[in-house]
């Protein structure tokens, strides 16, 4: 996400509802085409890779403005840490490119919308030359609304699909009822929008939906994106030094938990366990196939997965973890840590800035910062690495030329890269109404907090980019833990592909999440997850598993 | 309530001021065992208690002070110090003041327009006998077993054009069938008598329905007005589910926001965030303001409804 | 099925609350506190039509009850408009329902595929359906046994009480936590009884053991029975009330000079009166015995999962907009509708048998 989406961050809460959703989202998909043809939005299943791909693919052309201050590595973002100066902002759109359409965009928000006829709002629209008009959905919930909307013959001209809430039949709304953009983005024409050329190859392959180009993507850094955070201001005071293996980590939890004075170890720590335990990604559910010794298997199949489950129930019943965080449905993790009632919690790496910005003023003590992900015996982790675009704005079938134009116009503006001036608008607003820079650091003022959220960075964003002028060494510390990390991560068989399930197939999995959280609470034995996943085999994981081998020997894999 | 003032209503003691004082008892009623009253007493109160110490520690954290509450880690029970500062920010003209305002409005045209149609259904569908009157009520019962999924119904209300308009919250929940039965129930009691006599007068349905069956009928409408407004106030889901403009939402949804996905509203992060306001005291405020009308209303209309019924028993 | 999407279809049929709550039947209470009200169709109906059908033509009927009919009229356009047509989509329960190979969800339809009773020999192959049942009915015995009395017994107790303001204050305390929401009611109660509430701290502070009576699926049930009873047994106490006020004092009067004591005196008038308000509201429970809480229940279905958590509402609920599966969803809906519809059936059976009227007179 980018650094700057405010303190409210949308990442964060995005990430909060990924993982709660996580098992129960489908990658989306297209049609394979080799087998398939495909016709326009035919087939439903499958994927498109290799030469398919490339004729459908927009060229890539590199927006050098600034250069990163620490550049990408190992698939992290690019990090700026250099004081800005907006007398020397570059212009990445030099002309207006929207004419004049008015578009309907429905988008999931998290935090407080603001009013629709904002200054922001006003702004961005006269920047791209459009009247754009939000329907701003509460972000959390957005499942719930998505589906009958997309159900509906009066869908808005843009809707933006967060890859977790593409579960049942979304990928099939997504197919039918999108537009193709390849016409308006395949091969050179991508440099009508350079913003948009600009984005890397891989989140537009990862956009590909039905055989056709639909998406418009936000990049994201492939690099597992939830991070254990604890408080470094406590862990200093008492001496206590970042545990480098599981058992480490359950006797340091031991130590600092005292219940009395309501301090708990840690929050829940299932998706930390699963890093460390090395085990298959459970983000998008082909990233959880991988290929062994020529048989393809799935995370929870592993034996990482059990033990990762195991050593969370342990941390569980040894009673580290904050009681809240057992009931699940009470306040939220990052609450929990900065009032110092947990000292560890884990998630997305936007609450490494996050939570800083947010505290700064109040608690000067606060310090909060990311562990390495330890491997499970004290060894190097192996990770494995995330899709490279979450969040996709599609836009209707029905829209007409004009419009499709303008709302790639306005993608164009907010993918602009750091270090332009329609970054500086998209993500600070207006400077004066919005923020003022002081010493080379933008500050948001109270409107600016209100009015400059997610909006139209939901139509599209520039490659992975962490830039914070206010606090450049957290700035540091983020991209150093992505490369770091980066060292460790590999890619699984599926990686980078957008596949879709048979339709028989997309609910088998959507209970494995329900049941983690009941064996790690100790609800649940891991025998019945042993059970469950036989059940599973039988009930059609197996026929999926063959469905994915022939779809990797037809498309070959992203590793290869 | 002692057994003592009671045998002495002549004499009331200071403690005893007349509203509080007992209305003489029937002279067949036996004296009450001190050990039943007693009994009575302390289940009374221990109800009481049970439901007013959480009322309590709700009220008191919305008016603690941020530290007040950290200090407490969470609700709190005995205050230290009374704040205002969230209900401050709650009302000064944000998104909450906005929302209140809609769910007032929304609550007061529907109930109104519910209140109507039932109102004329009970009583048209009160003369037994009349032409199909039958199959209506059939129609109106069997809607009370099956339902329609999400998808249909979403389709359905905006395919009449009605999402993004306040209309959504009222139309399709106008109606509750349970409610037009017992109104119905209640007119048929109405002694025929007094309607024939009407209709003898060369009074028409409608004068009859206003003139005669309205008035004697004020306790069962007030229950029933009851219903439909604390149904309109505290619905949430319509709303979600139609409304797409955040402008428009009322009260619950903003506090379904708060208290669950705990974001603040427009214009208090600011201030949460920079530690003058807590979270929590703003979710507990929030709470009081949703119910703060209902709590007033329902008294009021309690009263009323008591009243009413046993002038009926009496009359009947 | 009337609640198959629970929180909409609540508001829908009775925007007054959800359907477990004791507030709608509580209405039914104050009619059926008079006896010679008969609601519904009755057989005095029946005859009455028949005679009027025999007492003119239809035209010279339609004249004569034109004013009732046109009154009637906007009740039954916004139930056919709202309910029926909505209604007609249950037919995907015998689809693979998929709303998005038309343009129109509606039109969506003609285009799915029919799979006969496919998704019902699915559900009854699914354990997580016979665990929502299992749970569903469990939570009703329980609700039934613990929560359906209290209301009675409190508005007893507040009306042997004879100081009118301690009745009217009491009364109107009892009411307040009706209006909380869900939401408010469950934070309160974890901030009272969590692991990490008022009570469980200040064990621990005690040199105790803290516990946690929000996360203990064993007590679950137990746990969701005590809430509903803080929630809306106060505000299920007005039938009751209005019930007895309209027992005439002449029948105590005249009951106490033929020697009743005060407990023979409730056990053969107080009762005898709330008879028909408690088999119409049992009736109406029994009827509605598949609808336990839903928005309640779901948010707290992770604080202990969903095997001890799901019931119907939530089954449909989470397959239907959570994983999509529309068709499946609507088949659980479809069986849960029809299941209610014959509980009501057999309930109102019983209560005609034992000499009450019910909802309905045959």
């Amino acid at each position: 996400m980018t650094p700057n989406t405010s303190a409210s961050a949308p990442s964060r809460r995005s990430f909060l509802a990924s993982s709660a959703v996580v098992t129960a989202a489908v990658a989306g998909g297209m049609p394979l085409l080799a087998a398939c043809g495909g016709s326009d939005g035919g087939s439903k299943e499958g994927t498109t890779s290799g030469k398919d791909a490339k004729k459908i693919l927009p060229a890539f052309v590199a927006q050098n403005v600034v250069t990163p201050d620490i550049a990408s590595k190992n698939g992290s973002a690019s990090g700026f840490t250099s004081k800005l100066s907006l007398a020397d902002l570059k212009t990445s759109v030099p002309q207006k490119l929207g004419k004049g359409s008015t578009i309907k965009i429905m988008s999931p928000f998290w935090g407080s919308p603001p009013k629709g006829d904002n200054p922001y709002y006003s702004a961005m629209n006269e920047t791209i030359g459009v009247d754009i008009v939000w329907q701003n959905q509460d972000g959390n919930t957005y499942d719930e609304k998505l589906g009958a909307v997309l159900a509906s013959s009066d869908m808005p001209d843009v809707v933006v699909i967060p890859s977790w809430n593409m579960g049942g039949k979304i990928p099939s709304a997504i197919i039918s009822k999108m537009a193709d953009l390849g016409p308006y983005l395949s091969g050179d024409k991508v440099k009508d929008y350079p913003n948009l050329a600009a984005i890397p190859t891989d989140a537009w392959q990862y956009s590909i939906f039905g055989g056709k180009l639909r998406g418009l993507p936000q990049p994201s850094p492939t690099v597992p994106g939830i991070v254990p955070f604890y408080r470094k201001d406590f862990f200093d005071k008492e001496g206590y030094e970042v545990p480098t293996s599981a058992d480490e980590f359950l006797a340091l939890a031991k130590e600092i938990t005292n219940a009395k004075a309501k301090v708990w170890a840690c929050d829940d720590m299932k998706w930390t366990a699963f890093n460390s335990f090395g085990v298959l990604s459970g983000g998008e559910k082909p990233l959880g196939w991988n290929l062994v010794d020529g048989e393809l298997i799935y995370r929870v199949e592993t034996e990482a997965y059990l033990e990762a489950l195991e050593w969370t129930r342990k941390l569980y019943s040894a009673g580290v973890v904050h009681p809240d965080a057992r009931a699940a449905n009470q306040g939220n993790a990052g609450q929990r840590f900065t009032d110092g009632q947990v000292m560890m919690y884990n998630q997305n790496i936007s609450d490494w800035w996050g939570k800083m910005a947010e505290q700064a003023t109040q608690n000067k003590e606060f310090r909060i910062s990311g562990m390495d992900i330890f491997g499970h015996d004290g060894g190097d982790p192996q990770l494995w690495a995330a899709s490279p675009a979450g969040i996709f704005a599609f836009i209707n079938k029905k829209a007409s030329k004009a419009v499709i134009h303008d709302v790639l116009a306005a993608a164009n503006v907010a993918a602009a890269p750091y270090g332009t001036k329609e970054y500086m608008l998209t993500n600070y607003g207006v400077e004066g109404t919005h923020y003022t820079v002081k010493d080379g650091v933008p500050t948001k003022n109270d409107k600016g907090n209100q009015e400059v959220l997610n909006a139209y960075v939901m139509l599209a964003l520039p490659a992975p980019t962490i830039a914070h002028p206010d606090f450049p060494d957290i700035a540091k510390e983020q991209v150093e833990w992505q490369q770091r990390m980066g060292a460790f991560t590999k890619k699984s068989s599926f990686f980078g592909l957008q596949i879709t399930e048979p339709a028989r197939y997309t609910s088998l999995s959507n209970d494995f999440e329900d049941l983690e959280d009941s064996v790690v609470r100790g609800r649940k034995k891991v025998s019945d997850m042993q059970q469950a996943v036989s059940e599973w085999k039988s009930q059609g994981g197996d026929k999926l598993r063959d469905w994915y081998k022939k779809l990797l020997d037809d498309s070959g894999s992203a590793q290869g | 309530m002692s057994a003592v003032t009671e045998e002495r209503p002549k004499a009331p003691g200071p403690k005893a001021p007349g509203r509080w004082a007992a209305p003489p008892r029937p002279v067949w009623e036996e004296e009450p065992h001190k050990a039943g009253l007693a009994g009575k007493g302390i289940v009374l109160a221990i109800a009481c208690f049970a439901v007013l110490f959480p009322l309590w520690i709700v009220v008191v954290t919305s008016l603690s002070s941020k530290q007040d509450i950290s200090e407490a880690g969470g609700l709190v029970v005995i205050p230290k110090g009374i704040t205002f500062i969230a209900y401050q920010e709650l009302l000064s003209g944000g998104q909450v003041t906005r929302a209140t305002l809609v769910s007032l409005g929304i609550t007061l045209v529907g109930t109104v327009f519910s209140m109507t149609v039932s109102i004329l259904a009970a009583y048209g569908l009160s003369r037994i006998g009349s032409v199909a009157h039958r199959w209506f009520l059939m129609i109106l019962l069997a809607t009370m077993f099956f339902g329609a999924g999400l998808i249909p119904t979403y389709l359905l209300v905006q395919s009449l054009g009605l999402t993004d308009s306040y209309l959504a919250l009222i139309l399709p929940s106008a109606v509750s069938v349970f409610n037009i039965l017992v109104l119905r129930a209640f007119f048929m009691s109405i002694s025929p008598e007094l309607t024939d006599s009407a209709r003898i007068d060369g009074a028409g349905d409608w004068r009859i329905l206003w003139q005669i069956v309205i008035p004697l009928s004020r306790a069962v409408i007030a229950v029933i007005t009851l219903f439909y407004a604390v149904g309109y106030w505290s619905a949430w889901f319509n709303a979600s589910l139609y409304l797409s403009d955040q402008d428009m939402m009322p009260l619950q949804n903003v506090m379904i926001q708060l208290v669950q996905k705990q974001e603040p509203p427009v214009g208090m992060g600011q201030a949460i965030k920079t530690g003058q306001l807590s979270a929590l005291a703003v979710q507990m405020a929030v709470m009081v303001l949703a119910l703060l009308p209902v709590a007033f209303l329902s008294p009021f209309v309690q009263k009323h409804f008591k009243k009413g019924m046993l002038t009926g028993a009496v009359k009947g | 099925m009337a609640h198959s999407t629970a929180p909409g279809a609540a508001a829908r049929t009775a925007p007054s609350s959800t359907t477990d709550d004791p507030a709608e039947p509580s209405a039914g209470g104050s009619r059926a506190a008079k006896p010679t009200k008969p609601s519904g169709v009755s057989k005095a109906e029946k005859k009455a039509l028949k005679k009027a059908a025999n007492g003119g033509t239809l035209r010279t009927r339609l004249k004569r009850d034109r004013t009732l009919i046109l009154m009637t009229l906007p009740a039954v356009l916004l139930v056919l408009v709202f309910n029926y047509i909505p209604i007609l989509g249950n037919v995907v329960a015998f689809q693979e329902y998929d709303p998005y190979v038309s343009d129109n969800g509606f039109v969506a339809i003609f285009h799915s595929p029919w799979v006969g009773f496919e998704q019902f020999s699915r559900i009854f192959e699914d354990s997580a359906f016979w665990d929502a049942v299992q749970n569903t009915f469990v939570l009703f015995s329980l609700q039934l046994l613990l929560f359906f009395p209290i209301p009675i017994v409190l508005a007893l107790l507040i009306n042997s009480v004879i100081r009118p303001r301690v009745r009217a204050v009491s009364q109107a305390i009892l009411y307040l936590p009706h209006f909380f929401s869900w939401v408010l009611v469950i934070t309160v109660f974890q901030q009272i009884f969590g692991g990490a509430g008022i009570i469980a701290q200040t064990l621990r502070q005690h040199g105790y053991e803290g516990f946690d009576l929000m996360t203990d699926p064993g007590i679950f049930k137990f746990l969701v029975t005590a809430e509903g009873v803080w929630k809306d047994a106060g505000w299920g106490i007005i039938v009751f009330l209005a019930a007895l006020a309209s027992v005439s004092p002449d029948l105590y009067e005249a009951s106490a000079m033929d020697g009743a004591g005060r407990w023979r005196r409730m056990w053969h008038v107080t009762l005898p009166a709330l008879r028909p308000v408690i088999a119409l509201l049992l009736v109406l429970r029994v009827g509605d015995a598949l609808t336990v809480g839903f928005e309640q229940i779901l948010l707290q279905r992770d604080a202990v999962g969903p095997g001890a958590a799901e019931v119907l509402d939530t089954f449909v609920w989470w397959n239907g907009v959570r994983n999509q599966e529309f068709s499946y969803a609507a088949a659980a809906g479809l069986i849960k509708g029809v299941v209610s519809l014959g509980l009501v059936l057999a309930a109102n059976k019983v209560a005609h048998l034992m000499g009450e009227q019910g909802v309905y007179k045959k």
